[in-house]
């Protein structure tokens, strides 16, 4: 066989073996995720044991292209996070997530800065006494917001490919996360099905994008209400509103009173999705009657469309977010206008292929920044 | 002579699809129209149960009974025939929309324990009786003597509007 036929053989084998792959894989993508074990083992293994620890794990790769240094371009690694839950008991449960999130400065400094980024997102400890009653101790993502405690930091689970800038991780407009204690459950209601959630806890730290981990920074704790009602009638459908009280303090700048004011409203039914929300944040000096007041929307629709397109699900979200310029706590946080448009592709049951288009504009008078980004995330 | 073989084989061919005709709807509903039983473990304190109880049951959203008893959800494996039923009549979701809401009720920290999956009838009827607060679902025709069926909108299989087939 000359070099050249040989050539051929090889890349004929490739194309034959792709092609063979390319149409099993759907047919194996819908074999049964659980082959059947012999009948006394399920049963066994079916009893439950404490503790039981299961760990799942979300994953994402993407690629930017922007016209303006607004952010990273080419290809970048998103978060690593794992999700740990492990019930130590029948109304005892553990629930743990920890992220791994790559860094532009890794391997610069001395000592060199690791590559990644490795933060305990959320512990929580929690006590299930009924429906109506379950208390929780721990750092969780702050449930003033749905977005927040909805996806977390699953890329898979949301719709498309980047949070609202409102709940963005690092963010400053709303406390991403909480440590303390929290109180929730079901109140019976007929068919209302109002869920509460109450807590007390340390607020933001020093640095206001993060949470008081080590300690609260002062003698006024952070309180928060969350009510919200996923009536039986209306499936899939969710109405909320929350309110967060707190006292920040930092390093050279005043005490200032926080009041977070937020809504929701939600129908979680793919055809289709819509979720909108609204927070309004306002500052009072203490001591000072002097209040200067942040103000935050954004409307997201999606829509899965129809078999025989029914992996495809495109989506559109609007945002926008008014600081006033007196506010000296958000002092450098930028107004937004912005726009995505973007579909999302389910190439099997635990996987996506996500592709959006991010218009935004941060000052009156300036260009738009136009992006275009495209993700794989997965769950494992 | 001829007339009768003409005669006869049009009563055989008259016969054939009269018969596949009436086989037809009888053959499809052995396929699709069996009713399933909801069945809990027999110290449940409950009776009847609504089609929003029972979504809000195998969608996680209530974890105990009346009691403080705590839910144990024992669910056919997929392509069982009460596992699409249930899927379809009361959540209204694809299994693939299913296993994500699973995922993400986890993820969520709504709770801790995802529904167990149980690999036949015999082992659902097996389990559902051992494990306290259990529930599942098993073919109406092979619902056993020993086991709690509990209604449905007021219903029991067999009853006319029983919505679980």
């Amino acid at each position: 066989m000359t070099d050249q036929s040989h050539t051929r053989f090889i890349v004929y084998v490739s194309l034959v073996s792709m092609l063979c792959l390319g149409t099993a894989w759907p047919a194996a993508a819908q074999q049964p995720a659980h082959p059947a074990p012999p009948d006394d083992q399920a049963a066994r293994e079916a009893l439950p044991v404490y503790p039981s620890l299961h760990i799942a794990g979300f994953g994402d790769v993407n690629f930017a292209a922007q016209n303006r240094n607004d952010g990273p371009r080419g290809f970048t690694e998103g978060q690593f996070t794992l999700h740990m839950v492990s019930a130590l008991s029948p109304r005892i449960a553990f629930f743990g997530e920890v992220t791994f999130t790559p860094r532009l400065d890794g391997g610069t400094g001395n000592p060199p800065a690791t590559g990644f980024n490795a933060e305990v997102e959320r512990a929580i400890i929690r006590f299930d006494q009924s429906d109506a009653l379950k208390v929780s101790f721990g750092r969780y993502h702050t449930p003033i917001n749905w977005w927040n405690t909805a996806f977390h930091h699953g890329q898979w689970l949301q719709t498309s490919i980047g949070r609202p800038e409102l709940v963005q991780f690092g963010g400053r407009f709303i406390p991403v996360h909480f440590v303390g204690a929290l109180v929730e459950g079901v109140v019976p209601s007929g068919g209302l099905n109002i869920n509460y959630q109450a807590g007390i806890g340390n607020g933001r730290g020093s640095v206001i994008s993060r949470a008081g981990d080590a300690g609260d920074n002062n003698d006024v704790p952070a309180l928060l209400a969350n009510v919200f009602i996923k009536p039986d009638r209306l499936f899939g459908f969710q109405l909320g509103a929350s309110a967060y009280s707190d006292r920040i303090t930092t390093i050279g700048r005043p005490d200032y009173n926080e009041l977070i004011l937020a809504g929701h409203a939600v129908l979680q039914r793919e055809d289709p999705e819509i979720i909108a929300e609204i927070a309004d944040v306002r500052h009072t000096q203490v001591g000072t009657s002097l209040t200067t007041s942040g103000f935050a929307y954004y409307v997201q629709a999606a829509y899965r469309l129809p078999a025989p397109a029914r992996l495809w699900k495109p989506y559109f979200r609007f945002e926008h977010i008014a600081i006033d310029s007196d506010d000296v706590v958000f002092a450098g946080v930028p107004n937004l206008d912005g726009s995505i448009v973007g579909v999302r592709y389910d190439i099997s049951t635990y996987v996506c292929i996500k592709t959006e288009g991010r218009f935004l504009k941060r000052v009156d008078n300036q260009p738009r920044a136009n992006a275009w980004f495209s993700q794989i995330a997965f769950t494992f | 002579m001829v007339m009768f073989g003409v005669l006869r084989r049009g009563i055989v061919c008259r016969t054939f699809w009269l018969a596949l005709a009436l086989a037809w709807p009888a053959t499809l509903g052995a396929q699709t129209g069996r009713d399933v039983a909801v069945v809990v473990h027999p110290d449940v304190p409950i009776d009847s149960l609504t089609t929003a109880d029972l979504r809000r049951l195998v969608l996680g959203d209530r974890g105990f009974w009346p009691g403080s008893l705590r839910v144990t959800l024992l669910l056919r494996a997929p392509v069982a025939y009460e596992r699409d039923v249930v899927l379809k009549n009361i959540c209204e979701m694809t299994e693939a929309q299913f296993r994500q809401h699973w995922i993400a009720k986890v993820f969520r920290a709504d709770t801790a324990v995802a529904p167990k999956i149980v690999y036949s009838s015999e082992m659902a009827a097996d389990l559902v009786n051992r494990m306290a607060g259990a529930i599942t679902f098993i073919d109406a025709a092979q619902v056993g003597r020993g086991m709690r069926v509990v209604k449905i909108d007021g219903r029991m299989p067999g009853d006319k509007g029983y919505t679980l087939h």
